[in-house]
């Protein structure tokens, strides 16, 4: 059974570690707003930030071209950078790219690798806690909606979705779709729904 | 407090001059995230105060000098409108007053937010009072707790402020802006829900140890009601989302 739970909220009367939890006097309670499900004892954020990991796929906004370093917007606490050497784009500032997380660094300065620049389309900002349930599981909620769209899209975990081609306001209203419904059962099949019906 | 000679009788046949007894709390509504741009907000009524809260970041501090290698800043805005109030709060920009209570208020966050996980950034919580009736620094923690759970930002406890005050030999909560002025003493306290810490406490006036016990009691007791409101201004818009759909077949709405 899933609920809904507040920050401060108790999820368990014994010590576990869960994420986005912490214990105290041998209790354990939520950090955040989300859905706990007290069966699998899964936290799920309603409204969270991003923490990075090394993997992750991000979508950013080269910020400043240093002498030898680009300096990326990632919409979050952290600044990312990109050494020229891991860097075989020409960026100017202003130029959208996606990038994946290499390490993280003492002062979590996001150190990104492999960027790739995404030409033209639009940005959308969604909340980073949304971000799972718009990729679904195996990518099955995103690829519904670029097949059902025509629309290429980008993903990355800091919450910057960047969209190109196809029935990009269809692909727009579905992405707000999912940010605004995300916590409901049944999603992927009312934006299928959603989506057949526009076109 | 006021030390006026023509202080008004603030209790008639045990009835305060808004009709409540000395226990009783203003109506108090609570709407979470009422602002688009903002990273958390919410909006409170609490009687006659009207009090909008917003928190943007975690984002870098700015100036730099101000940030902390390891943990987040907290910076708190107290600031009340030009129009909420019959005095004179027509400058805008910072006062003495208001530096104080955004020191207090930030001291009751800097409590409960988990900041560690932030090194070097800041966490901006801004308290813009439209209308006041006394009791505005109390009813601005309740409503910048709820817009920093809104937010995201991890916290251990959703605190709730109240305040407390004596009138003649009277015990009384939640102050409207002429008790709080003609009153013997006025008490603001902010509690943690979870663990009952408190995390702020200013006095004003005089009062013996066993009416601030009493005061603090009570701040307890209208708690429960005031973190209920808090707790549910923060499940509503969710519940009220899951509710259009059927629980057997979510995908179809009803």
């Amino acid at each position: 059974m899933q609920k809904i739970v507040v920050p401060g909220e108790k999820l368990e009367d014994k010590p576990l570690r869960i994420d986005e939890a912490f214990t105290e006097d041998g209790k354990t309670y939520s950090t955040i707003m989300g859905m706990y499900d007290d069966v699998r004892k899964v936290l799920t954020p309603l409204e969270g930030l991003w923490y990075p990991r090394p993997g992750d796929d991000t979508v950013g906004v080269v910020q400043e071209d240093k002498f030898n370093v680009y300096i990326i917007d990632l919409n979050s606490p952290y600044r990312g950078l990109i050494f020229a050497k891991d860097c075989n784009e020409d960026l100017m500032a202003g130029d959208i790219i996606e990038a994946e997380v290499k390490e993280l660094d003492k002062t979590k300065t996001v150190i990104l690798a492999r960027p790739r620049k995404l030409i033209g389309g639009k940005i959308l900002y969604v909340r980073p806690s949304k971000i799972p349930r718009l990729l679904g599981k195996s990518n099955t909620m995103l690829r519904q909606i670029t097949q059902l769209t025509q629309t290429s899209a980008t993903v990355g975990l800091n919450g910057l979705v960047w969209l190109k081609g196809g029935r990009i306001d269809a692909a727009t209203e579905a992405v707000a779709t999912v940010q605004n419904e995300a916590h409901t059962a049944g999603l992927t099949d009312r934006i299928r729904a959603m989506l057949e019906r526009h076109r | 407090m006021s030390t006026s000679q023509d202080k008004p009788q603030l209790i008639i046949d045990g009835k305060r001059l808004d009709g409540r007894g000395p226990g009783d709390m203003r109506r108090i509504s609570i709407e979470a995230n009422v602002l688009k741009n903002a990273a958390g907000s919410a909006y409170i009524e609490w009687g006659n105060n009207k009090i909008l809260a917003a928190v943007y970041g975690p984002r870098e501090a700015l100036p730099k000098h101000t940030s902390d290698p390891e943990k987040a800043v907290i910076k708190c805005r107290y600031q009340m409108a030009p129009f909420s109030s019959l005095e004179d709060h027509g400058r805008t920009g910072p006062n003495r007053r208001s530096t104080e209570i955004s020191k207090v208020i930030r001291e009751v966050f800097e409590n409960v937010v988990i900041r560690e996980q932030f090194p070097g950034s800041e966490i901006s919580i801004f308290i813009e009072v439209l209308q006041a009736d006394g009791g505005t620094r109390a009813a601005g923690v309740t409503v910048a707790a709820v817009a920093l759970a809104t937010s995201g930002i991890p916290m251990i406890d959703i605190p709730y402020g109240v305040s407390v005050g004596k009138i003649g030999d009277q015990i009384v909560i939640d102050l409207n802006k002429i008790e709080d002025n003609y009153s013997d003493a006025d008490v603001p306290i902010a509690i943690g829900a979870r663990d009952g810490k408190i995390l702020l406490l200013q006095m004003d006036g005089d009062m013996t140890n066993a009416e601030i016990a009493k005061g603090i009691r009570m701040a307890q007791e209208a708690g429960s009601v005031i973190s209920k409101l808090q707790t549910d201004a923060l499940r509503g818009p969710y519940l009220k989302i899951s509710e259009k759909y059927d629980a057997d077949d979510p995908s179809v709405p009803k």
